[in-house]
């Protein structure tokens, strides 16, 4: 599904990514952990297509091809989806429409045909339900005015209209409490299945208890150090990065 | 070579327009002339001027004309304007196209003359201490325009809708039009502006309205200045408010080489409420520049000004918002908001707001803002699959239409956006 291969990216001169290497297959579910500034959210970023990075060297092969031309869109319709780890405010967008313009615009790209407001207000609220949030959100603006937690349920719930195929969640988890956390990781594992990928970037244990990785690796300075299996976090939990960054 | 100014005078006098039949007509047009000499076309030095430079206006050779020889032929209309279930009515190169009946008075100006009320709107305006350039000009040469009345209780049914459109005769000509709205008491309508040219060349239109609401009165008012990108647009809205009207105009510019849009409410009557909306769109080397009076002279009335910009290319736009609180307009809520989206590098807007407050209970608020589109913001969008195009214009659109939201008749709402739209299609914004 996903192979990042040497992967060396920096910004405005600063090496964030230096030679970082990762083999995602379908139907696993990979965890990244790593201290703070070790350049999670900018792997995430990179893998999404955000434009502010310098990639100097190595690839990303995306379903057998590079990706590192495409854009963020064309990115989506292939089935990439990042959870943002901090959802933006778009204020006069209604969420109602932006989720059924993005579920067109990617089912399009599929090969299938728009629905009409009405057969996408179904499926949306069925969704809603199930990530147990009020319908009136749909009438909302983007994010406008969202607590932390609700952002972070509506990244989930994007997800999981949008059904991507590789998904990467960066900290979804950070600031929920524990009943908010079983939504989210409730939405996540709806989704899995032989088809679809994740890889969970978290910076607590916590999480993976509830979405449980085959593999768990940590990031330091740009670099993947080690990877385990999850009791790989658990030791993390107990000892730290510390022993791990040199 | 002369200044059009000058040039405008000598025809003036040529024409010997300061003798009219009508006696207080012709005092009202010499004065008119007189001021127009003694002040002379606009400079940058003059402070509500600042940001507009009208040099390259004033070297121009624009003759006056009045009377239109050309047929008028029902112009093209897009659809959504042209379908709109409404009292058409047709103005041709600043002429009334006659033979439509309607449920209200609809005259050419001239023929209103003798009206007590267009005298006394008229005269009236004469006091304003706030002289204007543009509008004196307009008071000389006053001849051509629409007279429109809407008779005490009287609740038209459907909008009314303006039309004005130009066609070749206009080309190198100036057109001045002189237009008054009056709105009996407990009356109320919807109103749509819309003009349009048929040619490219440049013209120069000076265009005053004057809307007289009487008290209890609801209005709705539209405008859209859509006229070509090579010409020169001089409009003046006043709008007299009386006791407990309500007033919402909302001003769409997307035409126009350089258009001075100057608003200009006077509330006048206790509980007196007016929405004083516009939005910007230019693109190219359009020059669009709103200068907004809103006057509070009674006590307990609210004004909220909110108007918007999108420049694209290497258009520039200023916005000028004047709010003048009386020292009688004791309870006031004046409101002013000014929004900026630049699409380009070369783009420019000035804004500048300009209160002057000699009430002491006063609720008062201003702000402005000059953006860009949040790059953070396009990559959210386009991180769920819509293109780069079809997100920028989400987001365009979401800054577009709260311009709109204080509108409340559907129709105009619907005018509204289908003018938008139409525009941004057209514009292609997003290359
Ligand atoms: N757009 C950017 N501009 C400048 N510095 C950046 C940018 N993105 C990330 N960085 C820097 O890269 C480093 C890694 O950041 P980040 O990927 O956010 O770390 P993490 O998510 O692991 O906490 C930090 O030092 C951060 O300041
Ligand atoms: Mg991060």
């Amino acid at each position: 599904m996903l192979e990042i291969i040497n992967l060396h990216a920096e910004v405005e001169g600063q090496k964030i990514l230096q030679g970082l290497n990762l083999k995602i297959d379908k139907g696993e579910v990979h965890s990244i952990m790593g201290p703070n500034g070790s350049g999670k959210s900018t792997l995430a970023s990179i893998l999404a297509g955000k434009e502010d990075y310098d990639i100097t060297d190595g690839d990303i092969v995306y379903k057998g091809e590079s990706i590192l031309e495409l854009s963020p869109d064309e990115r989506a319709q292939e089935g990439i989806f990042l959870a943002f780890q901090y959802p933006i405010e778009i204020p006069g967008v209604s969420n109602g429409y932006f989720l059924r313009e993005a579920y067109n615009c990617i089912n399009e790209a599929r090969g299938n045909k728009p629905l009409k407001p009405v057969q996408f207000g179904k499926l949306a609220k069925e969704k809603i339900k199930m990530l147990k949030m009020d319908d009136s959100f749909l009438q909302r603006s983007l994010n406008e005015g969202f607590s932390g937690g609700e952002k972070k349920r509506n990244e989930i719930l994007q997800m999981a209209i949008l059904e991507p195929l590789l998904s990467i969640l960066d900290e979804t988890d950070s600031g929920l409490d524990i009943d908010a956390l079983q939504i989210v990781a409730n939405g996540v594992n709806s989704l899995r299945s032989k088809e679809t990928s994740f890889l969970v970037i978290t910076h607590y244990q916590r999480l993976l208890d509830y979405i449980v990785p085959d593999f768990v690796h940590v990031l330091v300075e740009g670099r993947i150090v080690k990877s385990g299996n999850k009791d790989l976090a658990l030791e993390l939990e107990s000892k730290g990065y510390s022993w791990l960054e040199d | 070579m002369e200044k059009l100014d000058t040039r405008l005078i000598k025809n003036f006098e040529e024409r010997n327009l300061s003798k009219h039949s009508l006696g207080w007509i012709s005092d009202y047009r010499s004065t008119a002339i007189n001021l127009v000499k003694e002040m002379g076309m606009p400079k940058l030095s003059d402070e509500d001027w600042r940001f507009t430079s009208l040099k390259d206006f004033s070297l121009k050779d624009f003759s006056p004309i009045f009377s239109s020889k050309s047929n008028f032929k029902k112009p093209s209309l897009p659809d959504y304007i042209d379908k709109i279930d409404g009292y058409f009515i047709y103005i041709h190169n600043g002429n009334l196209v006659s033979g439509t009946e309607y449920p209200f008075i609809v005259e050419p100006l001239e023929a209103s003359f003798e009206y007590p009320e267009v005298k006394k709107v008229l005269l009236d305006d004469t006091l304003s201490k706030n002289k204007d350039f543009f509008y004196e000009l307009g008071s000389a040469f006053i001849e051509n325009g629409l007279y429109l009345k809407i008779n005490k209780s009287q609740k038209i049914d459907k909008p009314i809708i303006i039309i004005n459109s130009f066609d070749s005769e206009l080309d190198n000509k100036f057109l001045n039009t002189r237009n008054i709205f009056f709105f009996g008491e407990s009356s109320s309508a919807e109103i749509i502006e819309y003009s349009l040219s048929d040619s490219q060349n440049e013209y120069f239109l000076n265009k005053t309205t004057t809307v007289n609401i009487e008290s209890n009165s609801n209005v709705e008012h539209l405008l859209v200045e859509a006229g070509n990108k090579n010409s020169y647009i001089f409009s003046n809205l006043k709008i007299i408010q009386s006791r407990d009207s309500n007033f919402t105009t909302n001003s769409i510019l997307t035409g126009g080489l350089l258009i001075r849009n100057n608003v200009h409410p006077m509330l006048n009557g206790e509980g007196a409420n007016s929405n004083i909306l516009g939005l910007y769109l230019s693109t190219e080397e359009q020059l669009m520049d709103n200068y907004m009076f809103v006057e509070h002279l009674k006590a307990n009335c609210e004004s909220r000004q909110l108007y918007k910009g999108l420049l694209n290319d290497s258009s520039k736009g200023v916005f000028h918002g004047r709010i003048l609180v009386h020292e009688e307009a004791q309870q006031t809520n004046a409101y002013q908001t000014n929004r900026n989206l630049l699409l380009s590098d070369d783009a420019q807007v000035d804004t500048k707001p300009q209160l002057e407050i000699y009430a002491d209970d006063v609720k008062c608020s201003h702000g402005a803002t000059i953006g860009q589109i949040d790059k953070e913001a396009l990559l959210y969008l386009r991180a769920r699959g819509i293109s780069k195009d079809k997100a920028m214009l989400m987001l365009i659109k979401a800054f577009t239409d709260e311009v709109c939201e204080p509108i409340k008749n559907q129709t105009l709402l619907d005018a509204f956006h289908n003018i938008v739209n139409n525009w941004f299609e057209k514009s292609k914004l997003t290359n």
